[in-house]
């Protein structure tokens, strides 16, 4: 009988590629189809590879015919966020401005994905520059929320999250400067990690905020992302990142509850404030609890901790993002590539028509926001302040560690919202009110689907926070949480009203959005 | 006090970014927002708090030998190639002397 090839995980691709129940030519075909029938409606990719999947498939099933031991993730399809350099690809950051760029060399983050077996799909929208909660300020096109298409898919991974969300892939690889892995995650009902600062190398990513950024997986179990996450950090540190860091590779082991983090008699923190801030939305609050339920039920103690100086968080990350934004981005200057303005008689009117009209409203936004925050007498107010708040966010963090091994918290605050609900720029910066202190003090976050919202119907999430450098813990409570609120979510599996219910312990039955499961790409 | 459509004016030049049409009157209601929602972080100037510039503390300069990566250079095709103009083994830019407008 055909298997829908959205019913795999990755794990279970791999093993099926390793075993020979199909080959990876098979799969790449697969997740080909899977884009064809799916994205006209869900927009997920700027750039579809298909010669460069079908590439890696043939070298893969030339290996295991030679008798080769093949790499972990073997055959798996993968998309890449649009700001990863990709040789053979076009790099555009959903810019005007690299509409043309083509990947001069890879991304390391790619590089580990394609050497551990992955089959580079395509490339994901995104936010412009990564520049925004919604995707909608790609240059090129929005990107539709799998779950409900007139909606957004968060951001500003957006394009990577909702391929996984739709079936096209099981993994997708985001970056996150403020909540642009775990906020698209958790309104895709896909799960998504954001490491530790310097976990995962930087190197050829174009930067945004180069104190907060980080490159991390989605997929749409915890086993999946953790599977990647060993990939992403095999190899120790990167050379090219002179901010990357040795990580051990336990993350595969920590899904599968062995190694240092069992998570019965460990204690998970509660943030009272967060969990009664104004704009949470009671059926979020109501999807951490059962997140809450599904820890305690593994034997998790439960305690209250207090995170005083968070509330600082959204203000010293809107002086301290725009600042290195505005830094990084003064090197698109239309000369050594990007868009050139034509007929231009001045270098500085060149430079300034280029990024006038390289650049999208947002993306001018911020840079001038950076621009007037770090100009003479603006600097020593704004950008000390940010920084000394960020001293005390990160103490915060030390101190409640102390006392719990995670800290359980929302991942957004509400559901999906509609495209062009949210207009002001400074309310959209609220969406990432519940992601961004980890951006501002280092350490890593995951955020795992926690079922459908009982008023909105779409998908709800949790976010699990860890110190620095223990996101192994991450995987470790993220998957007691998928098996506690019933596995992940049951592709197409409908109750008489037509909603989708969570079949317990099915960790197989993927997240994979009602609309589009089975729809397209089958094994044999 | 408000930041004037001239503040953001020489902003914008500083930015390298030509405002045109509606932009500049838009840009000074964005900043002059933005600006409202960053008041809060002021409360932090505090004496006795060191700043934090970077998530992970003691960084030190890495170093490398001195040695040629041959593997890693980009070659001449690759890095004129993706530029809007070139001429020769060059980058072709406006003349930067003698520039008078603006």
């Amino acid at each position: 009988m055909p298997q829908s090839y959205d019913t795999l995980s990755a794990e279970q691709i791999a093993a099926g590629v390793r075993d020979g129940a199909f080959l990876a030519v098979e799969v790449a075909r697969a997740a080909l189809e899977a884009v064809e029938a799916r994205e006209p409606e869900v927009q997920a990719f700027i750039q579809v590879t298909p010669e460069l999947a079908l590439a890696a498939a043939e070298r893969i099933d030339a290996a295991r015919a030679a008798g080769e031991t093949l790499p972990p993730l073997a055959g798996v399809p993968l998309a890449i966020k649009d700001n990863m350099n990709l040789e053979g690809t076009r790099t555009t950051c959903a810019s005007r401005m690299l509409e043309s760029y083509e990947s001069p060399y890879t991304a390391t983050c790619a590089a580990r994905m394609l050497k551990a077996g992955c089959l580079p799909i395509g490339k994901a929208n995104m936010d412009e520059f990564a520049f925004g909660s919604s995707t909608d300020t790609s240059a090129f096109h929005p990107t539709n929320n799998p779950w409900d298409l007139t909606r957004v898919p968060g951001g500003s991974s957006g394009g990577s999250a909702a391929a996984v969300a739709a079936g096209m892939v099981p993994l997708a690889l985001g970056s996150d400067t403020g909540g642009s892995i775990r906020q698209p995650a958790a309104l895709c009902g896909v799960v998504g990690m954001k490491p530790t600062y310097g976990a995962v190398s930087r190197y050829g990513v174009v930067a945004f905020g180069s104190s907060l950024d980080q490159v991390g997986p989605f997929g749409r179990t915890v086993a999946d992302v953790a599977a990647a996450m060993d990939a992403l950090v095999a190899g120790g540190r990167d050379p090219y990142d002179s901010t990357s860091q040795e990580v051990a590779p336990s993350f595969a082991a920590a899904a599968r509850g062995e190694g240092a983090v069992p998570v019965a008699g460990r204690r998970v923190g509660l943030v009272p404030a967060f969990m009664e801030a104004e704009g949470l939305t009671p059926e979020v609050r109501a999807g951490v609890e059962r997140a809450a339920a599904a820890l305690d039920a593994a034997g998790a103690e439960l305690v209250e901790v207090d995170l005083p100086h968070v509330d600082a968080a959204i203000a010293a990350y809107y002086v301290i993002g725009p600042a290195e934004a505005f830094s990084n981005l003064a090197r698109f200057d239309g000369i050594r590539y990007g868009y050139q303005e034509p007929g231009c008689t001045s270098l500085a009117r060149q430079s300034a028509l280029s990024r006038a009209h390289g650049f999208g409203a947002e993306a001018k936004r911020r840079q001038l926001l950076g621009a007037y925050l770090l100009s003479s007498g603006v600097y020593d107010r704004y950008y000390y302040a940010a920084q000394k708040a960020r001293t005390l966010i990160t103490a915060d963090y030390a101190r409640a560690f102390e006392q719990v091994d995670v800290i359980l918290m929302p991942a957004t605050p509400h559901a999906a919202f509609r495209h062009g609900e949210i207009s002001d720029p400074t309310a959209m910066y609220l969406s990432d009110m519940y992601t961004i202190s980890l951006n501002i003090a280092g350490n890593g976050g995951i955020s795992v689907p926690v079922g459908l919202g009982e008023s909105s119907g779409l998908p709800m999430a949790a976010q699990l926070v860890a110190p620095a450098f223990a996101d192994e813990r991450l995987i470790a409570f993220a998957a007691a949480v998928e098996r506690g609120v019933g596995g992940a979510f049951a592709a197409g599996v409908g109750s008489p009203e037509g909603a989708v219910v969570p079949v317990p312990g099915s960790a197989s039955v993927l997240g994979v959005a009602p609309a589009f499961a089975g729809k397209g790409g089958e094994l044999a | 006090m408000p930041l004037t459509q001239e503040d953001v004016r020489g902003i914008a030049d500083y930015a390298r970014i030509a405002l045109e049409g509606d932009e500049l009157a838009q840009m000074t209601d964005y900043l002059n927002d933005a600006v409202a929602m960053l008041e809060p972080v002021l409360a932090y100037n505090l004496p006795d708090v060191d700043p934090t510039f970077h998530p992970i503390g003691d960084l030190s300069n890495v170093m490398r030998a001195d040695a040629l990566a041959p593997e890693r250079d980009l070659t001449l095709a690759a890095a004129l190639g993706n530029a809007a103009s070139t001429r020769g083994e060059n980058f072709r830019v406006p003349s930067i002397l003698g520039e008078g407008e603006e």
